[in-house]
């Protein structure tokens, strides 16, 4: 089976809400870091861990990356 | 003269340590009361247990709206207030308010206008995260008055202030001491000497010294005259042939003002002017009276 | 009355801000949805990762609606509950610890009002994820799983789930109310897992407990569950949520001299 076939016999309709989550989450990570700018740990290590790990990366983020100024 | 607050026997301890020493003194209305005192001699403590936030180990408060929430009619400014970063000034400053009892259309007139009072008029919209430390010090002190608090309490109000600022502030608190009762501690002597009713002094959890300004200033050598000569070994000579208690320090003279008149001091002068370039009245300062009371056994 | 909806209105408001009242219900919505694909596709995705030998064949069983939302209720028993201490574990002991409290304490509030006001934008939230988050699941495991549960079970499920989420969420605010975040977080996460382990230990002799809701409620989806003990399970939930609710304001009240000035 090739690529294009593989890709067309997933069912993107079901599929789509989950990847939208996942930028929505990933959106808010990095507007609110953008914005505060102050983590526990270095930033860019948090830009990394919202990028690269799915849905956990975010709430990571959300729940202890976050300081509270 | 109406007493807004009395306390009596005042203590708190911590792990047998006596942070707060039986203390009593007495707020009368509209007057200005500081609260003076070396780090760590008590003063946040003796506020916070005046604000409601600490319970003390012994010893009475007694506000004179009886039957009251106290903390109504108190308005608090800690030394480092802390606001919600994600707050907009109007928006803390409605909460505030609107804790603290007030109610209606006339809440938001209140705050903007307190706000306002404050200088924070165009910053009312912004968020407080992004407010520098002079601003947060103006936001403090406007929630601490927009419910017109009876008593408030203020700690440090502006020794986190650049000079301008300090001005400013202390400007905003003489204006509201006509209708307020203040009591603020503080370690800029300068200061508390402008905005004085009353002085409390602390040492180590204990009030060493009360009273009006101006007694305090009697007992702690009121007044007297300064000297000034172009070289000290004139000043040394004049000193040590004067009829009078006098005290050479550098090219300076002091002389106490219960010894001689102004006119007895210019004839004498007059007599022996070798070297002098100024003579003043000099009343003693706060700080030299702070020394003195501090240091003192 | 008045105190209440502003400090609420200040707690829904600090939801929105920090972005909470979005990311919390998103996982339970991603997990709700990820849940009855990853079963419905299990077939195709091992097949497409697995090196298996030719004519390997896998003997799957066959998954109802109900064995779906059990498997997610599962996650939501993890993640969900992870996510939910985290998200309130700072609460009060935050607003101490960074000094906001004392501006609120030193004014004539009630600290049961301080507390509830708290409590229920929590407890809002919470349900909010929880309803989304089966919700999502519901429109995936009617298009894609030939036997579902009706309606009015799901709904039962829900409303006992609901109850077990009060409990969470009113443990997490009075660990918050009495310990430091990181203590309250421990506590919270150490008694909600503890109380499962016994649970899978001794649960069938312990049969009130709020960690049976979750299982008595799921018997909605095949069955019914044993009334008695799910009306017992949540007289017990109850009570202990009300006492912890109590101390919990005691707590808040006593922990305010604690509160940086």
């Amino acid at each position: 089976m090739s690529i294009t076939e593989q890709l067309a016999e997933i069912p993107w309709g079901l599929i789509w809400p989950l990847i939208a989550i996942q930028l929505v989450l990933m959106t808010a990570a990095l507007i609110d870091l953008n914005r505060k700018r102050s983590t526990n740990g270095p930033v860019i290590l948090w830009v990394f861990i919202i990028i690269f790990i799915n849905t956990i990366g975010p709430v990571l983020y959300f729940t202890v990356g976050r300081r509270h100024s | 003269m109406n007493t807004v607050l009395e306390v009596s026997g005042l203590t708190k301890q911590y792990d047998g340590i006596r942070a707060v020493d039986d203390l009593t003194f007495s707020l009368g209305e509209h007057t200005a009361t500081a609260l003076i005192g070396p780090n760590g001699s008590g003063k946040t403590t003796t506020l916070s247990m005046l604000a409601g936030l600490l319970r003390q180990t012994s010893g009475t408060i007694r506000f004179s709206g009886e039957g009251k929430d106290p903390r109504s009619a108190i308005g608090f400014l800690p030394q480092y207030p802390k606001f919600f970063p994600w707050m907009t000034a109007i928006e803390y400053m409605e909460l505030a308010a609107g804790l603290s009892g007030l109610e209606g259309r006339s809440v938001r007139s209140a705050c903007e206008k307190t706000l306002g009072f404050v200088g924070l008029g165009d910053a009312g919209k912004k968020r407080i995260g992004g407010f520098s430390g002079g601003m947060k010090q103006r936001l403090g002190l406007a929630q601490a008055i927009v419910h017109r608090p009876s008593l408030l309490l203020l700690d440090e109000p502006v020794s986190a202030l650049d000079p301008a600022g300090r001005r400013e502030v202390m400007e905003m608190l003489k204006e509201l001491g006509g209708s307020t009762t203040i009591l603020y501690s503080t370690h800029i002597l300068n200061d508390a000497e402008e905005m004085t009713d009353q002085l409390l002094f602390l040492r180590s959890g204990k009030l060493i010294e009360q009273g009006p300004l101006r007694e305090v200033r009697e007992k702690y050598g009121g007044s007297g005259y300064r000297v000034l000569f172009n070289n000290p070994e004139a000043a040394e000579r004049f000193a040590a042939s004067a009829p009078w208690a006098a005290r050479a320090d550098g090219s300076a003279v002091t002389i106490s003002g219960e010894a001689v008149s102004m006119e007895e001091l210019l004839r004498y002068a007059g007599g022996h002017p070798a070297g002098i370039t100024n003579i003043g009245r000099v009343s003693v300062r706060l700080e030299d009276i702070f020394m003195k009371v501090v240091e003192r056994p | 009355m008045k105190q209440f909806s502003l400090l609420l209105g200040k707690e829904l408001r600090e939801q929105a801000r920090s972005f909470k009242l979005f990311w919390v219900p998103l996982v339970f919505i991603f997990f709700g949805a990820l849940e009855p694909l990853t079963y419905h596709f299990l077939p195709q995705i091992l097949e497409s990762v697995g090196n298996l030998p030719e004519g390997a064949e896998f003997m799957l069983p066959e998954m109802t609606g109900a064995d779906v939302y059990a498997s997610l209720t599962g996650q939501y028993q993890t993640i969900g509950l992870l996510v939910l201490v985290l998200a309130f574990m700072g609460s009060l002991s935050g607003e101490r610890k960074s000094g906001t409290g004392t501006l609120l304490y030193v004014r004539p509030i009630s600290y049961s009002t301080y507390y509830l006001s708290k409590w229920t934008a929590a407890v809002l939230l919470a349900f909010a994820s929880l309803w989304l988050g089966y919700g999502m699941a519901a429109t995936y495991i009617v298009q894609l799983y030939e036997t579902v549960p009706g309606f009015t079970d799901v709904a039962l499920f829900l409303l006992v789930m609901a109850a077990w989420l009060i409990f969470v969420v009113t443990l997490t605010l009075t660990a918050s109310a009495a310990l430091p975040t990181g203590g309250a977080a421990g506590a919270a996460l150490g008694i909600l897992f503890i109380g499962m382990m016994i649970d899978s230990l001794v649960g069938t002799y312990w049969t009130w407990s709020p960690w049976k809701l979750q299982g008595y409620g799921l018997m909605y989806l095949t069955g019914s569950p044993e009334s008695g003990d799910l009306a017992g399970a949540l007289g017990v939930t109850a009570l202990i949520t009300v006492l912890l609710i109590l101390f919990g304001i005691r707590q808040a009240r006593k922990n305010a001299a604690k509160a940086k000035v």
